[in-house]
């Protein structure tokens, strides 16, 4: 009998885990063994940065343990291989371990490169590669106020810019004589070290550091630059390039290149035919070492393909780039540095926005590379154009400025060569799209994904894709498909009358089982929660948005039950019904914004909103208004928002009818109720309509005979003024109308549509609309009252649940890793006696990174 | 109403002497006012600034003539020293001759090097008048090498008028570069790609020695580099023409110093074109020349006494062959930002120089299809908001 083949992998990073995947995915049976360093499974390591802003280490993570279980993954953590015995096919580990293997794998990547300067290895120097870098510089920071960044490349920035939005004075120092040398020219590097200066990050280019001095405690003190510089400073972290970590292959005898990594072949083969090497610790067959992630996945493919079939290739790769660091738009691609007779420069420059755009053509106009500063809007375009060679059929000045272009040339996909290469990771190109649309009656995006592989990398041409499979669509007729995403071919009205109609409670199942399974999207996920949200009364759920597996689904701010602010702050809004307040109630709410710093502001929905929170700080601020008998506000949420209000008859001379009294009776009744927008409402108390009920998704504006109902009205980019539903009705009328036009509203309209639009869309549009919820014209009428009667019979307030509830609290901890501590990247300034967030720009690297 | 003068002598006869001529008297009922125009060259006025493209033969040099508007014009008749009190002039011919009003437009000479040594005697050349034109057109059709000493507007001009396959063009500079005073270093670039392109060879310069003695026999330059050359042509500038101001007891600056008026030191005596200098400047470039003439012409014909000039903003604008350059305003200048669009495939750069948002500056090079545009927006200085890159297209 055959005995199952072992695999063994050592390595557990991006390739590593890419590679996992792809082979599982074509199905190879063999046992598979990891061997991994590091104490935690693979992890976005592109987007460590982001670490700083809030993303946690389990959204990085690209590790489920069911993956694992279902493929008998045997995954050993902190355990990594010290020796490959390649006669006995063995591999020992740090643990005394020993390993044997049919198959070895080696994705041990590379290590920061740490320059000979004196002094490196003192307490406060760090490198900048894994989370626990990241975690320790984070620790140090704490407690420093200034750094320097030794390289000024790609991560060297990224680094500088994880310091200064600690608020740490930041310095750069690059031995070239630019910053990002590898990726751009002169003109680009130039404006970029404009714009990283007017951030207040100090750059010193073409020199080095000579000497890290120790202070009296025995730590980084300050630095000292070949040009005699001396700069006081906390930390120091070193990110001057990485080096393969061909250790093991090297000390077993396989060959390695000059300047370092494991030599393979095509199929990614090292010199001994059962061992492979993928990934930043691979020579490969074009002489290269490849330090970013398109290509390293490229090579697991490849070499995922060799060992279950016996084909898959690496040939190399095509340079490109396109990332935001400090803020900062940078793209390279192609040959950057192209100069003589052969490379015609087509530049522009505007030194006032330090934009830069430089494209390098041949005689011929081919595009043989480019530097994007400043504006990166024109990469997708350009990245495949010059990776493809093809002659250009636009004017090259059209392509640097897509969509504002002056002489009006054709640009996006549609202006791409066939031979443009789209995607790649998987050397998919424009043809291979266009036929799976055309030829295999591929109609959305998940289908042409599923076909060709394309997107599925690293996923940064995903829009580009999207973009390229619509404009075919269309051109050949085809109706754009409009299921919610890849992973739900359904619509959102789909979605919701099958969690509906079959009772499904929760995401996994439905995306098992209605999906086609994985894990979901930052689309489908939101949209899911919310219609569950919707609809747990009826399931019989837990009706809080935070509990089981419904937490994870929401995004930020229903996360946190707040709202979150441009520097990582969150604001607070409880519920003030149609506005009306006790005196009692403001003064709480003053002493609230005094004692925590909160800077104050009355919303245009009549209520009180509290600026400047930390995440620590929401439970405390919570606990001191729901003792004062406040409710959320659900500020944060895509649920009703406000009943805003006139005075109504009490106080106004004008007033037919106690608009606030309705307003808030209206507001009581459907507060908490999830929706796929937003929704807002108004209630006027004669037709002066000071509340402004026509420009709300129903307004309500009194008769002396009673109320007239407006629906489908909105503020905001598109304004719309609401229309009239049903006049001078009677107050239960009233009420049982509005239930039904919400709860139809839910159940039908997309994701993030508004009212307005819905009805638009509606065909018969408010006729219908009106035969369906007044005249009962589809027989639902019933089921809608019976939906809203359960909302409201099960409403609870979600912040007072969540404070008796210390599960529920724990989220709340501004670091998951460290509780108690305030977020430190959160900072203010003083203004008209306020406090407002500090100008510090985050960094917010961009899912298009590849590295 | 102020009498207007009767006889009025205009010394020299270039462009603003024409153009001032051709304006009073069309402004003048007939008989009304004599204007006679006192040239030194042989022939009358012509268009000087477009000797470089008459090199080439485009324009043909017959075609330069401009009118007088019916002026007398003495051709040959230099003024050798003007009594402003007296306000009488003599000539070199030794006539006498009175005057009501006095214009000056001696217009410049050119600017000889100081080199080491004696310049040879035969094979070098000046480019500022018709017959210098026509002596070096005749040079160099059979001049296989040519040295063009000078990197100004005058200098590039002639070294892409004269070159042409089969002729070695060397261009050596002075020490503002290439065109510096109307260039910053992109649109110098795309001027210097362009000579090279044509075939011209461009030197750091500056050319330090002629070498030869009956005959140019090559140039040696600063770095002790030497041109293997029999033909050079000096284009080092140009100063006022000031020696008969000067003599005359005017005040003299760097140029005959007028006012808003253009009204020199004396009674009666004025000043126009490359010998004034208004408001610290000479202009030295035609369209100012003009710009004096007509406001002159005005208050002296009496149809606007109170005429003033205005200052006005530095242009250049040089087109020979298919070499094309513009340069408005504050165009070497860095502004408070500049927008800039270059494309080496048709050799184009284009640049605008902002303060705020107003443009104050502008280059154009090799496309120059929006002279006009950009010309008018730097006048009136107006704001380009975010239309910079639609202006500069021309589009």
């Amino acid at each position: 009998m055959a005995r199952t083949p072992h695999l063994l992998l050592v390595g557990h990073g991006m390739v590593g885990q890419h590679f996992l995947q792809t082979l599982t995915r074509r199905g190879g049976a063999h046992r598979i063994t990891v061997l991994a360093e590091e104490p935690r499974p693979a992890y976005d390591r592109v987007h460590l940065t982001s670490l700083f802003s809030g993303t946690t280490e389990r959204e990085l993570s690209l590790w489920e343990e069911e993956f694992g279980r279902q493929h008998g993954i045997d995954l050993r953590l902190g355990d990594p291989a010290t020796a490959i015995d390649r006669e006995a096919r063995t591999v020992t580990t740090r643990s005394g371990a020993v390993a044997g293997y049919d198959t070895l794998v080696l994705a041990t990547g590379s290590r920061p490169f740490v320059p000979p300067v004196e002094g490196r290895d003192t307490p406060g120097c760090f490198v900048y590669r894994t989370v626990e870098d990241v975690m320790a510089v984070r620790a140090r920071a704490r407690h420093a106020t200034a750094g320097v960044v030794v390289g000024g490349g790609l991560l060297g920035l990224e680094a500088a810019g994880a310091l200064h939005a600690m608020g740490l004075a930041t310095h750069v120092v690059e031995f070239a004589p630019r910053l990002m040398a590898a990726q751009v020219d002169d003109g680009g590097g130039s404006a970029l070290r404009r714009r990283v200066e007017q951030l207040g990050v100090v750059v010193h280019t073409g020199v080095a550091a000579r000497g890290v001095e120790a202070g009296e405690d025995g730590t980084v003190h300050r630095v000292t630059l070949t040009d005699g510089t001396v700069i006081d400073c906390g930390l120091v972290v070193f990110s001057a390039g990485v080096r393969p970590r061909d250790d093991l292959a090297r000390a077993c005898g396989l060959p390695v290149g000059e300047r370092g990594g494991v030599v393979v072949d095509k199929g990614c083969r090292t010199a001994d035919p059962a061992v492979y090497a993928i990934g930043e610790c691979a020579l490969t067959s074009d002489g290269k070492v490849h330090g970013l992630v398109a290509p390293g996945y490229s090579m697991a493919e490849a070499a995922a393909g060799r060992i279950t079939e016996e084909s898959g290739e690496f040939t190399g790769s095509y340079p490109a780039a396109s990332l935001k660091l400090l803020g900062v738009d940078v793209a390279g691609f192609g040959d950057a540095h192209a100069t003589g007779d052969d490379a015609l420069e087509v530049t522009y420059a505007d030194s006032r926005a330090d934009v830069y755009k430089k494209l390098l053509l041949t005689p011929d106009g081919r595009l043989l590379g480019g530097v994007l500063v400043g504006d990166t809007s024109a990469y997708d375009v350009l990245r495949p154009l010059a990776a493809a060679g093809a002659p250009l059929t636009s004017p090259p000045e059209a392509l640097l400025f897509p969509g504002g272009d002056a002489s009006g040339a054709p640009s996006g996909p549609a202006g791409l060569p066939d031979e443009a290469l789209i995607c790649s990771c998987h050397h998919v190109t424009k043809a291979t799209i266009c036929a799976a649309v055309s030829e295999q009656g591929c109609t959305d995006v998940r289908a042409v994904k599923r076909c060709t592989h394309a997107g599925t990398g690293c996923g940064s041409c995903t829009g580009l894709l999207t973009k390229l499979v619509e404009s075919t669509l269309s051109r050949s007729g085809v109706a754009v498909a409009t299921g919610l995403c890849e992973h739900f071919p359904q619509t959102r009205p789909e979605l919701y009358e099958i969690v509906r109609t079959h009772g499904v409670t929760t995401f996994s199942r439905l995306i098992d089982e209605h999906g086609n399974g994985g894990d979901g999207c930052e689309v489908c996920k939101p949209t899911v929660a919310s219609i569950l949200a919707s609809l747990n009364p009826r399931l019989g759920n837990s009706v809080h948005i935070l509990d089981g597996e419904q937490a994870a689904l929401q995004d930020t701010n229903d996360h946190f039950l707040a709202n979150l602010q441009r520097n990582g702050s969150y604001s607070v809004v409880p519920r003030i019904p149609a506005g009306e307040i006790t005196p009692e109630g403001l003064i709480t709410i003053g002493e609230i914004a005094r004692d925590f710093g909160l800077y104050t502001k009355i919303t245009g929905g009549q209520r009180i909103d509290m600026f400047g929170a930390t995440v620590d700080q929401l439970p405390h601020i919570w606990r001191r208004l729901v003792d004062a008998g406040f409710e959320s506000g659900h500020a944060y949420g895509k649920a009703l928002r406000t009943v805003k209000s006139c005075v109504g008859t009490d106080w106004c001379r004008f007033g037919v009818q106690d608009s606030v009294a309705l307003a808030i009776e209206l507001e009581l009744r459907y507060r908490g109720l999830r929706s796929p927008h937003k929704i807002k409402a108004a209630v006027s108390g004669c037709a002066r309509e000071c509340a402004e009920a026509r420009g709300k998704d129903f307004g309500v504006i009194a008769t002396s005979a009673g109320w007239n109902l407006y629906v489908g009205g909105n503020g905001g980019m598109t304004p719309r003024h609401a229309d009239l539903l049903i006049a001078d009705a009677d107050h239960d009328t009233l009420v049982r109308t509005i239930d039904r036009f919400l709860m139809f509203y839910i159940g039908t309209a997309d994701r993030l549509e508004r009212t307005a639009p819905w009805i638009e869309r509606m065909e018969g549009g408010l006729d219908h609309l009106r035969s369906v919820i007044v005249d009962d014209a589809l027989g639902i009428c019933a089921d809608l009252d019976a939906l809203m009667a359960r909302h409201v019979d099960t409403y609870e307030d979600e912040w007072r649940a969540t404070l008796e509830d210390p599960e529920r609290l724990r989220r709340f901890a501004s670091f998951v890793n460290a509780p108690g501590t305030p977020d430190p990247t959160v900072r203010f300034v003083t203004e008209r006696g306020q406090i407002r967030p500090a100008p510090v720009l985050l960094p917010v690297p961009e899912p298009a990174v590849a590295r | 109403m102020r009498d207007t003068p009767r006889r009025i002598a205009v010394v020299g006869a270039g462009m603003a002497a024409a153009r001032f001529a051709a304006r009073l008297l069309a402004l003048t009922p007939p008989g009304g006012a004599e204007v006679t125009l006192y040239g030194a060259e042989p022939c009358g006025p012509y268009n000087r600034a477009l000797l470089v493209g008459a090199l080439r033969g485009r324009p043909a040099p017959g075609e330069l003539g401009l009118p007088a508007g019916g002026a007398t014009v003495r051709t040959g008749t230099e003024v050798v020293a003007v009594d402003v009190a007296a306000r009488t002039l003599r000539t070199a011919r030794g006539l006498t001759a009175a005057y009501d009003a006095l214009v000056l437009a001696t217009g410049a000479e050119p600017v000889v090097p100081a080199l080491r040594g004696p310049l040879p005697r035969a094979g070098v050349h000046l480019l500022r008048t018709l017959a210098d034109r026509g002596r070096l057109a005749d040079a160099a059709r059979d001049a296989r090498t040519v040295l063009v000493v000078g990197g100004g507007a005058l200098g590039v001009g002639v070294a892409r008028a004269l070159a042409r396959p089969g002729v070695e063009v060397h261009l050596a500079l002075g020490a503002s570069g290439l065109m510096g005073r109307h260039l910053d270093a992109g649109g110098a670039a795309a001027v210097r790609r362009a000579l090279e392109g044509a075939g011209v060879t461009v030197h750091a310069g500056p050319v330090v020695r002629l070498l030869g003695d009956a005959r140019v026999a090559g140039a040696e330059l600063a770095d002790g580099g030497r041109l293997d050359v029999r033909l050079a042509v000096l284009a080092c500038g140009v100063r006022p023409r000031v020696a008969l101001a000067r003599q005359a007891g005017l005040s003299v600056a760097s140029g005959v110093v007028v006012d808003d008026g253009l009204a020199a030191s004396a009674p009666g005596v004025h000043a126009i074109g490359d010998c004034a200098e208004h408001r610290g400047v000479v202009h030295g470039r035609a369209e100012a020349a003009w710009d004096q003439a007509d406001v002159l012409a005005a208050r002296l014909s009496g149809a606007d006494p109170d005429a003033l000039c205005a200052a006005s903003a530095p242009y250049l604008r040089l087109s020979v062959g298919e070499l094309e350059v513009a340069a408005f305003g504050e165009s070497a200048g860095e502004g408070t930002g500049a927008v800039m669009l270059s494309d080496a495939r048709g050799g184009t750069y284009r640049r605008l120089v902002l303060r705020g948002e107003a443009v104050v500056g502008a280059v154009l090079v090799g496309d120059v299809g929006a002279v006009g545009d950009v010309g008018r927006v730097v006048e009136w200085g107006e704001g380009v908001e975010g239309d910079a890159v639609r202006l500069l297209w021309g589009g």
